[in-house]
């Protein structure tokens, strides 16, 4: 398949007969008293109806585009949409443990380096600035409960 | 009381204290976020809607739709310097803004595109005071079976409307009724595809959707692709002031611009970009000089800027007196005046007074404050466009992980906050548009309820929205608009059919 439309289409026709099967499980109902999985059932199935009328009506453009999934990674930077979905679901994991401070510093250390080669006192310095000024604004005057981490009993 | 004590009313509430500053913060975010390219309004207000929550209802909704209209304004800015749309509703202005200010008349551009922003918002809201209050009246004539099919008419059109395939956004809006039905059934309090999750008992939360899909989605985006020097120019910006010729030349399509935004702008998926669209293509059709726009029209400047600003007024018709958002924005303003206590609807008008005139006129003082923002502090709006991405996009970030998080003090909203920034990641690259899915998804859950209160209403007969004359009225008008759509398709599909014949 060389035409991304037709790959997405294929997708969310799987995803649509999921839907519609899994409303099943949880109930139709009668149209008298509908059941709780009335709207999504009916959903999943028009879903799963547009994405068949999607493929066939993309199968015109097949030969103009010459190219299927290859859409993903053709950013000349792709990579680094990878590391910085890599740091960023790392972050989430650590955050409640090492604290809001530490997790933030790092990620931002890391990320300031993602698009520039700034010097490393620079970045360490930028971290430092804007973890505190997040943490002054968000902690402290809006009064959200910032996770504290390791450092609990210390801050 | 009539309109006008209503209005006294409003302005009372609007000069309290604490509204004049949410009011100036928002219109000052709502700038800085239409200057800024790659975060839009929609991004903006999700990033900050939790830190609203700390605050007053009515001062946080002020605050809100003060980024709303406030983007439009800014979005001008990058657009005549940097040929860079701030945001959407910004690219026509590209056009001929950019041909101005290299001309050297980079000034009144920015003049014209400020004073045609305030001019259109003031008018914008004046129309919103006289024609909400008459429209809510009459919605408090509908029930069950005319809320659904208003929600199934505002969702085709907004389907019809938006750009790119139909077919696509017809598929985004079923996923958004889908995802808005995620959570415990209202009336069984079964959990419906929430995979054991216990963060998705209460339904997929509007701020993670929406940080993900218009916030992270974008930041991954411009990750992956080669930074370019954004090159401002460098003249001394003088004379911000237009000439008495600019303004004869800009009065008519800055009236015309005005008129039209605010009634696109009540119409499900019509808003800013469409109507600065529509705008610019009459202008130019009935300029006696059409060959000048894109050389430089001011024309070309003010109607488009006009219409951007009054389509954002016009669009707070539907929410606020049906309870029906007409494009994201409004659909996270829903979500918002909900979690405040407030659903929108018919009713609000008169069971929360403060909040519905408070707001309008609040968007009154606020265009004041936007142009006294706007044309002596272009200077600064230049500056900060020249803010590196590499020292940005971390910036954009932080606040989208902390605005999810402080949700619920959960990590678990940041991680659905990433699905979502995947998911709309994955969207963009295969050209779906997110607005219809964040729509479809707000209305999910009224349209499950309205549609299972119609069927209990008639005993299970479908035949209740084709009997009752409003639904039976919207419902011809729905056939009408999916007739237009399918037509070419059909005619697509056989010609495609053949040719696999014939092959």
């Amino acid at each position: 398949m060389r035409n991304p439309d037709q790959w997405s289409s294929l997708f969310w026709l799987l995803a649509g007969l999921g839907i519609t099967l899994g409303s099943l499980k949880y109930g139709f109902g009668t149209l008298q008293a509908p059941g709780a999985g009335f709207i999504t059932f009916f959903a999943g199935m028009l879903l799963s109806l547009l994405a068949v009328v999607f493929f066939f009506s993309s199968l015109k453009r097949d030969e103009k585009l010459h190219k299927g999934v290859e859409i993903l990674w053709e950013g000349p930077e792709a990579h680094k949409v990878i590391f910085v979905l890599i740091l960023l679901v790392a972050y989430t994991l650590i955050l409640k443990h090492l604290g809001f401070l530490i997790s933030t510093f790092g990620l931002l250390c890391l990320l300031f380096r993602v698009k520039a080669t700034y010097h490393l006192m620079k970045v360490i310095l930028m971290s430092l600035l804007i973890t505190s000024g997040a943490y002054l604004l968000f902690q402290v005057w809006l009064k959200v409960q910032l996770p504290r981490g390791i450092l609990e009993g210390i801050i | 009381m009539d309109i006008f004590d209503h209005i006294f009313f409003g302005f009372g509430v609007a000069f309290q204290p604490v509204n004049l500053l949410f009011c100036f913060t928002g219109v000052l975010i709502g700038t800085l976020v239409g200057v800024l390219p790659g975060l839009g309004p929609v991004a903006a207000i999700s990033l900050l809607l939790p830190a609203t929550f700390h605050a007053p209802p009515v001062a946080s909704i002020i605050m809100l739709s003060g980024i709303y209209y406030g983007a439009m304004y800014g979005g001008s800015t990058t657009s005549i310097l940097v040929n860079i749309p701030g945001e959407a509703a910004s690219v026509v202005t590209c056009f001929d803004g950019y041909q101005m200010a290299r001309r050297g008349r980079a000034g009144p551009a920015l003049g014209m595109a400020a004073f045609a922003s305030f001019i259109a918002g003031t008018l914008g809201v004046i129309g919103l005071a006289f024609l909400a209050p008459p429209l809510a009246a009459i919605a408090l004539k509908f029930g069950p079976p005319e809320y659904f099919s208003l929600m199934v008419l505002g969702l085709t059109v907004l389907t019809f409307l938006a750009g790119g395939s139909m077919l696509k956004s017809l598929m985004m809006a079923s996923i958004g009724v889908i995802i808005g039905n995620v959570g415990l059934d209202l009336i069984t309090a079964q959990p419906r595809f929430t995979f054991g999750l216990s963060i998705l008992l209460d339904g997929v939360g509007l701020v993670p959707l929406v940080m993900g899909l218009f916030g992270i989605s974008e930041v991954l985006l411009n990750v992956e692709q080669r930074l370019s020097e954004r090159e401002v120019f460098k003249t001394v910006l003088k004379g911000l002031l237009p000439t008495l010729r600019d303004w004869k030349e800009s009065i008519g399509p800055l009236l015309r611009g005005s008129i039209l935004g605010f009634f696109l702008g009540i119409l499900p998926g019509g808003g800013a970009v469409i109507s600065s669209f529509v705008s610019y293509g009459l202008e130019k059709r009935l300029s006696k000089h059409p060959e000048e726009f894109g050389k430089g029209a001011i024309a070309g400047v003010a109607g488009p800027e006009s219409a951007n600003n009054s389509a954002t007024a016009g669009a707070f018709i539907p929410l606020l007196t049906l309870g029906l958002p007409s494009n994201a924005v409004m659909a996270i303003l829903l979500g918002a005046l909900m979690i405040y206590g407030m659903p929108p609807g018919p009713k609000l008008i008169s069971s929360h007074p403060q909040l519905f005139w408070g707001v309008i006129s609040s968007m009154y003082i606020g265009n004041i404050m936007l142009l006294i923002l706007n044309l002596p502090l272009i200077g600064l709006w230049v500056k900060i466009l020249k803010i590196p991405y590499p020292i940005l996009f971390p910036l954009i970030l932080l606040f989208c992980l902390i605005g999810a998080y402080s949700l619920n003090n959960n990590p678990a909203e940041i991680g659905l906050m990433l699905f979502f920034g995947l998911l709309g990641y994955l969207m963009k690259k295969f050209k779906y548009d997110g607005a219809p899915l964040v729509l479809a998804m707000v209305l999910g859950p009224l349209m499950d309820q309205s549609l299972r209160q119609s069927l209990l209403m008639s005993g299970g007969s479908g035949m209740i929205f084709f009997t009752r004359p409003i639904c039976l009225v919207i419902f011809v008008v729905i056939g009408l608009i999916l007739l237009l759509s399918v037509l070419p398709l059909i005619g697509r599909m056989r010609k495609t059919m053949d040719e696999m014949k014939e092959v």
